[in-house]
């Protein structure tokens, strides 16, 4: 019998001698904000503390991301192509490449790509391949920054998912890529960005 | 002596991995209750509202199942279903036939685990590399993962330093940060080389067939960025209804499996990447896997199939604390282990019947749970199968001439009576087994054998 009709006609049968079934429960999505959220009224000043507390860093401005690039050592930076308008900020600082290839993997230490969002409640930044259609890009370098568009900050978790766009892939991240597998030991920068920031544009 | 399997393999674990096994998780259970505590003061409403959430979904499987097959092909994901471990590999494998993919990366999969996809692929040529810190390292010492999320939990940096070593990814060095270093730099080799991914997936959403997929490392992001076929591996019962109640799960995973708000990386897939895009599969795969789910679903302890696999039930059991993951013999330890792992089995229940008895009830596992999940009722409820199914039970006393006193109430008076004659034997006359473990370490208090009985009397007499 192929599985497919093996697995739903098991399902029936297993269902099928339940008197009563659990009902689809009635919840508002404020069961899941946490309790300090109702006190923080400014979501940009909030975004930036929580994205402190998950170990990112935030710039006030694009300058300010270019000089922290220059300062942490960043060799050569991807720039996004959607973030053209901002080359000569960064380039002032250090050597800038608007094409992001395999064979640059370990070369390129930085990169600064748009994100489509962001999310003040938990720090969390928001990419969808729409926005950032390179995603080995935004992932390989040492260093990975956001461009946020202000007006893309959605307050809590459950806002952001009520407003998932219909893209096949948007990724939510929260802070620097980590482990603690090695003696519970936490380490940043496993496959992903050891560093990650993130500014509003 | 006659002692559980847990026990015996409890005894004879190394020391330090003991202390490894319970530091580590002991630090699991602190950070959660700090989290959920400051975050919610009450978690409990979340708990429940997220075991309502599950319970509908698995007592509508069929709906909800047939729901997200459609959005996801709708979606342009390709959609298989397997009944068995061997027709879930064997669907692995013809997708990747068919896709001429050799090289095949992992990310964290715990079903592939179950139906030892790994060493299937080998065997049909195909290689497959774990791209979690954690399973990779498993990997290299043919090792099994003794914890769901942290599956290293066992192993200590000298034990990893020297596998590194073998393996020729450098010389000895037994710095955490250096071994990360060093596998991301091969691993991200892997990836790019690599022509197919394979992942587990946390949760799909019936209503839009997006298939949530979170990690902290960030592999399987860079699995889905590196290659150009995507396949998931998910157990049937991985669904909710709506994409509303993934905010309502993910708030509670990452919170009860590390302490965290969210897990790092948080990745929502809903279909292939076009042709367009520069990076990300272009085929997605999605196998709905039973292997003894329907057949869990039809027992009594269906509660157990929302379990969203954060761990916290491992972390807090003093059991588990005790004897490590690889005591469970089996794919899931701890209390999900216990009760998820016999009733997996199928037919070779018998063989995990004794892991329903490594408990005390204490109901911690119940207490952190994030989906509510009764294990300590369902561990009764396997108990009382493989008595029905009159399995032995090596190591538990026999509690028939407990039964006997209990049931008559003058043998019991007189067993109450007697009883204070233990305050004067030597205890190591004592002759039951399970009685002389427990007093190796403790003493026995005096005999109050009796008391309740004169007091309830006398009780009586003055109302």
């Amino acid at each position: 019998m192929n599985s497919r009709k093996a697995i739903f006609d098991g399902i029936r049968a297993a269902l099928s001698p339940l008197q009563e079934r659990t009902s689809y429960p009635d919840y508002s999505a404020v069961i899941a904000e946490p309790q300090w959220l109702a006190g923080e009224a400014d979501p940009k000043a909030l975004f930036e503390k929580r994205l402190m507390t998950v170990g990112g860093r935030y710039f006030a401005a694009a300058a300010a991301c270019a000089r922290w690039l220059k300062a942490d050592g960043a060799t050569l930076l991807y720039l996004a192509p959607e973030l053209a308008h901002l080359e000569p900020v960064f380039a002032a600082d250090l050597p800038v490449t608007r094409e992001y290839s395999r064979g640059l993997v370990d070369q390129i230490d930085a990169a600064v790509t748009l994100a489509s969002g962001a999310i003040a409640e938990s720090g969390t930044i928001v990419l969808s391949d729409a926005e950032t259609p390179n995603r080995l890009a935004a992932l390989a370098p040492w260093r990975h920054v956001a461009a946020i568009p202000s007006d893309k900050l959605f307050r809590t978790i459950s806002d952001a998912i009520a407003a998932l766009p219909a893209d096949p892939n948007v990724i939510w991240i929260t802070g620097p890529s980590k482990t603690a597998d090695v003696e519970g030991i936490l380490i940043q920068g496993v496959h992903g960005p050891g560093q990650q920031g993130a500014f509003f544009v | 002596m006659a002692r559980q399997l847990i026990d015996t393999f409890a005894a004879r674990l190394d020391k330090g991995v003991q202390k490894a096994v319970h530091d580590n998780s002991a630090a699991g259970t602190d950070k959660r209750y700090s989290v959920l505590g400051s975050d919610y003061g009450d978690p409990n409403p979340l708990r429940a509202l997220a075991g309502a959430i599950k319970q509908h979904t698995i007592e509508h499987l069929d709906t909800y199942l047939e729901q997200a097959e459609s959005r996801l092909t709708a979606n342009g994901a390709s959609v298989h279903f397997a009944a068995t471990k061997e027709d879930a590999c064997r669907a692995t494998f013809e997708i990747l036939k068919a896709a001429k993919a050799t090289k095949v990366v992992k990310s964290k999969s715990m079903i592939s685990e179950e139906i030892h996809l790994n060493d299937y692929l080998a065997a049909n040529g195909v290689s497959a590399v774990e791209t979690d810190l954690g399973e990779y390292i498993i990997q290299i010492d043919h090792d099994h993962p003794s914890h769901i999320v942290k599956p290293v939990l066992h192993k200590n940096r000298r034990d990893i330093a020297r596998s590194f070593e073998r393996e020729g990814l450098g010389e000895y060095n037994d710095d955490p940060e250096t071994i990360t270093r060093r596998a991301r730099a091969y691993l991200r080799k892997q990836y790019l080389a690599a022509d197919a991914a394979i992942t587990g997936a946390n949760f799909i959403s019936a209503e839009s067939g997006r298939m949530v997929l979170v990690t902290n490392e960030g592999n399987s992001r860079f699995c889905l960025a590196g290659t150009r076929v995507h396949i998931a591996l998910v157990g049937i019962e991985k669904l909710v209804p709506r994409d509303r109640d993934l905010g309502v799960m993910l708030n509670l995973l990452g919170r009860s499996a590390t302490g965290q708000q969210l897990t790092v990386y948080t990745e929502f897939i809903s279909g292939p990447a076009p042709a367009e895009q520069p990076s990300g599969p272009r085929e997605m795969h999605v196998i709905f896997v039973d292997n003894g789910r329907v057949e869990t679903l039809a027992s009594d302890c269906r509660e157990i199939l929302r379990c969203i696999r954060c761990g916290a039930c491992m972390n807090v059991c003093p059991v588990y604390r005790q004897a490590s993951g690889h005591a469970y013999r089996s794919v899931y330890p701890g209390p999900l282990g216990a009760v998820l792992s016999p009733n997996l089995a199928g037919k070779d229940f018998a063989k995990l019947a004794d892991l329903p008895k490594a408990s005390s009830l204490c109901g911690a596992c119940n207490e952190v749970c994030p989906v509510d999940i009764p294990i300590p009722d369902l561990l009764l409820k396997l108990r009382h199968r493989a008595k029905e199914e009159h399995i032995p039970s090596p190591g538990t006393p026999p509690m028939g001439g407990f039964a006997l006193l209990a049931s008559s109430p003058s043998l019991w008076r007189a067993a109450m009576v007697a009883g204070a004659a233990l305050d004067v034997v030597p205890k190591g006359a004592i002759p039951v087994p399970a009685m002389q473990d427990w007093l190796r370490t403790r003493t026995l208090p005096k005999w109050r054998g009796g008391r309740f009985r004169a007091w309830f009397r006398n009780h009586k007499k003055q109302s």
